[in-house]
C-alpha cells in the first residue's frame, strides 16, 4: 500500500473511476504516463519555478524603487508614483506576460522531451528551483531597482529636462521611473522565455503599450481626479528627448547583468536543456552527426549503483 | 538564431486548426537560442549604438552654460551671522542684497532664471497632502477644505488658496542689472500651460491669505486671479527630490562673455530654520534641456563596457573550445 508519493496518477478504465476520483491527475491509458511525466511534468516544473522566481523579481524591482525614493522623501511615506499607477502595476502592465510564461513556455519541444528522458532529472534534482536560483532572481530584482532608481534620478536631476527650460518635478520623475520599471520588467521576460508565439509578443509588447495608453487616458481625466498625472505624458514627458534617452539607458543597463550571466552560463556551464536546444539549432542547419549527438547516458551515481548491483548479481549467481 | 516550429494539418478548417494548435501547445513559434555569435553581436551592437549617443549627449551638456551662485549665507550682513533665524524673521530689517555674477561664455537668449533650494523636502507626504484642488478651481464656493488643515483658515475666515504648499510660497525677488541698465525679465509663461488653464481657476482670487500669526512665505495680490499667479502655480507643482529648481523667469537677450551682471535681490525667504540652502541659477538650454553630464557619461560607460565584455567573451570562447554535448558538465555528473 502506497504511504507516500509526490503525485497520484489514476487511470480511468473498465474497472471504474475510483482511482481517478482520488488522484491528482487522470489519464485514459497507461502509455500516456510517459508523456505525462516526461513532457508535461518537465514543462510544468520549469514553468512554475520560472514563474515564481520572476514574480518575486518583478515585485522586488517595483517595490525597491519606492523604497529608495523614501530615503529622498525623508521617509514620510510619499510614494514615488501616482496611486493609480501602483494599483495597475500588477494587474495591467505586468500580469499578462507572466501568464503567458506560466501557461505556454516550452524550453524543449515535446518530441525532444520524449527523446531525452534524462531532462526529467532536472525536476527530480530540483535544479531549477534551488535556493541559489531563487536568491539570484531576488538579488537581480534588488539590483535592477538600484540601477533604475539611481540612473533615473541622476539623469533627470534638478535641471531643465526640455528645450523650453521647465525644471523636473515629482510627476515627471515618477513617470520616468515607472516607465523604466515597466520596460525593464517586460524586456526581462522577453530575455527569459524560450518560446515566442504571437501570444507572447502580443502580451509583452502590448503590456508596455498599455502603459502609455493608460497614461494618455488617465492624464486626460479632470485634474481633480488625476491629480499628479494630468496630461503628464502628452504635455510634459513625450516631447522631452531626455526622457526617452533615459528610458533607453536605464532599461539596457538593468538587463545587462542578467544577459551577461546568461551569456556566460549558456556557453561555459550549459544545462541539459541548453545543450538540447543548441543541438536542435545545429540539427536544423546541418545533419546531426553521431559524434555531436547529446548522449543519453545515465547519471554517474545511477551508473555506479547499477555496476554495484550487477556485481552483486554475478556473485550470487556463482 | 531561432528554431522555428510549425506543423501542417490539412484536414481541418483554419479556425479549428488554430484552436487545435492552441490546445495541443503546438502554435507556430520562434525559439531563440543564445549562441556565442549572437552574444558577441549583441554586445558589439550595444557598444556601437551607445557610445556615439553618449558622446553627443555629453557634448550637448557641455554646450549649456550655467551660472550657479549660493546666496543665503553671503546675503546676511556680518553682524547678524550669529543668529540668522531671528534676522530673517525680523520684518523691520530690509533684506536687500547685491551679488555680482560673471558670465563665463557667451550665453544665447532665452536665458532661464531658476531659484534652487537644497535640503527642502517638498516631497514630504504631509506637505504634499496639504492642498485642496477643488478650492483652487472654484474658490470660496468649495466648502470642504479639511485636507488643508491647519492652514485652511485664519481669524475665523477661510483662506484661499489654503494649505501648507501655498502658505510656504517662495518670496525672494531678483533684479538683474548689466552696465547700469536693467535686464528685462519675462515672468510670464513660466508655469505649465495645463496647470494655468485647468488647475487654477480664472475667477478665483486670493482671500485672507497669509493673514495668520505665522508667516510661511510670500503673500499674493488679491486682485490677480489664481490662474495668472504664475509664481504660485510654479511653486505648487511640488518637486521630486530635496534639491530642486523652480523657474523664476527668463531673460530674452544674449549675454556676452565676461559681462558682469549685478543682481539686486530681496532675501526674504526663511531657509535658515532647517539648514536649507538657496541658490540662484542662470542657464541656457539645449535640445536636451539643462546641464547634466550623467546621461552622457553613463551611455559611454555602458557602451564601452559592452565592447570590452564582447571582446573578453570572444577571447574566452576561442580559447576554450568545447565539444557540445559533453555530459561531464551536467550538474549530476560533476
Amino acid at each position: 500500500m502506497l504511504q507516500e508519493a509526490d503525485i497520484g496518477v489514476g487511470i480511468s478504465g473498465v474497472e471504474g473511476m475510483q482511482a481517478v476520483m482520488s488522484s491528482d491527475y487522470a489519464i485514459a491509458q497507461f502509455r500516456f504516463l510517459e508523456r505525462l511525466l516526461l513532457v508535461h511534468g518537465h514543462w510544468c516544473y520549469r514553468r512554475i519555478s520560472m514563474m515564481i522566481c520572476y514574480f518575486f523579481y518583478k515585485n522586488l524591482t517595483f517595490g525597491f524603487t519606492l523604497f529608495w525614493y523614501e530615503a529622498y522623501a525623508s521617509f514620510s511615506g510619499r510614494p514615488a508614483y501616482n496611486d493609480w499607477y501602483m494599483s495597475c502595476y500588477n494587474v495591467f502592465f505586468t500580469s499578462l506576460p507572466v501568464i503567458a510564461l506560466g501557461v505556454f513556455d516550452q524550453d524543449v519541444s515535446a518530441r525532444l522531451c520524449l527523446k531525452y528522458p534524462l531532462l526529467y532529472q532536472e525536476g527530480v534534482q530540483n535544479i531549477l528551483f534551488s535556493w541559489p536560483r531563487i536568491l539570484g532572481w531576488m538579488s537581480n530584482g534588488v539590483l535592477s531597482a538600484i540601477i533604475i532608481f539611481f540612473f533615473t534620478t541622476n539623469s533627470i536631476f534638478n535641471q531643465a529636462f526640455r528645450k523650453d527650460g521647465h525644471a523636473v518635478d515629482y510627476e515627471v520623475l515618477g513617470v520616468a521611473m515607472y516607465s523604466s520599471v515597466v520596460w525593464a520588467v517586460n524586456c526581462q521576460m522577453a530575455l527569459s522565455i524560450n518560446y515566442f508565439t504571437w501570444i507572447q509578443h502580443f502580451f509583452i509588447w502590448g503590456s508596455i503599450a498599455l502603459w502609455y495608453i493608460f497614461l494618455v487616458v488617465y492624464g486626460s481625466l479632470p485634474p481633480t481626479f488625476s491629480t499628479t498625472a494630468y496630461k503628464v505624458l502628452v504635455e510634459a514627458c513625450a516631447p522631452s528627448i531626455l526622457y526617452w534617452l533615459t528610458t533607453l539607458l536605464v532599461v539596457v543597463s538593468t538587463l545587462l547583468p542578467y544577459f551577461l550571466y546568461r551569456a556566460f552560463q549558456t556557453r561555459f556551464r550549459p544545462m541539459y536543456h541548453d545543450l538540447i536546444q543548441r543541438q536542435r539549432l545545429e540539427g536544423s542547419e546541418t545533419e546531426i552527426s553521431s559524434q555531436t549527438e547529446v548522449s543519453s547516458e545515465l547519471p554517474a551515481q545511477v551508473e555506479i549503483k547499477m555496476q554495484h548491483l550487477k556485481a552483486n548479481l554475478r556473485q550470487r549467481n556463482q | 538564431m531561432c528554431v522555428h516550429q510549425s506543423i501542417n494539418i490539412t484536414t481541418k478548417s483554419s479556425s479549428s486548426i488554430l484552436f487545435y494548435q492552441f490546445t495541443q501547445q503546438n502554435l507556430p513559434a520562434c525559439k531563440p537560442v543564445l549562441t556565442p555569435s549572437w552574444i558577441v553581436t549583441t554586445f558589439l551592437l550595444m557598444g556601437v549604438i551607445f557610445i556615439p549617443i553618449g558622446l553627443v549627449t555629453l557634448r550637448t551638456s557641455h554646450s549649456v552654460i550655467e551660472i550657479v551662485e549660493r546666496y543665503d549665507t553671503e546675503c546676511i550682513p556680518e553682524k547678524f551671522r550669529g543668529n540668522k533665524v531671528s534676522y530673517i524673521k525680523d520684518s523691520t530689517i530690509l533684506k536687500n542684497c547685491s551679488l555680482y555674477l560673471k558670465v563665463p561664455k557667451h550665453m544665447k537668449a532665452p536665458i532661464y532664471i531658476y531659484y534652487q533650494l537644497d535640503n527642502y523636502y517638498q516631497n514630504h507626504r504631509r506637505y504634499v497632502k496639504s492642498r485642496n484642488d477643488q478650492q483652487l478651481l472654484h474658490g470660496l464656493k468649495s466648502n470642504d477644505t479639511s485636507s488643508c488643515q491647519p492652514e485652511d483658515s485664519s481669524n475665523g475666515l477661510p483662506s484661499v488658496p489654503c494649505g501648507l504648499i501655498a502658505w510656504s510660497l517662495f518670496n525672494d525677488t531678483f533684479k538683474f542689472i548689466r552696465e547700469s541698465s536693467e535686464l528685462v525679465v519675462n515672468r510670464k509663461n513660466i508655469a505649465w500651460k495645463s496647470d494655468r488653464n485647468h488647475k487654477f481657476g480664472k475667477q478665483v482670487y486670493p482671500f485672507n491669505f497669509q493673514n495668520g500669526t505665522f508667516i510661511g512665505g510670500g503673500s499674493l495680490d488679491p486682485s490677480v486671479p489664481l490662474s495668472d499667479q504664475e509664481d504660485l502655480i510654479v511653486w505648487m507643482r511640488t518637486a521630486a527630490l530635496p534639491s530642486f529648481r523652480k523657474m523664476y523667469g527668463r531673460i530674452e537677450e544674449d549675454l556676452d562673455a565676461d559681462d558682469v551682471i549685478a543682481v539686486h535681490l530681496m532675501n526674504n525667504y526663511n531657509t535658515y530654520s532647517f539648514g536649507g540652502k538657496k541658490k540662484l541659477v542662470l542657464s541656457t538650454s539645449s535640445w536636451l534641456g539643462g546641464k547634466n553630464d550623467f546621461l552622457g557619461v553613463a551611455y559611454v560607460f555602458v557602451g564601452s563596457s559592452s565592447i570590452i565584455i564582447s571582446l573578453v567573451f570572444m577571447l574566452l570562447h576561442v580559447k576554450n573550445p568545447r565539444p557540445y554535448g559533453e555530459t561531464a558538465y551536467l550538474s549530476w555528473n560533476r
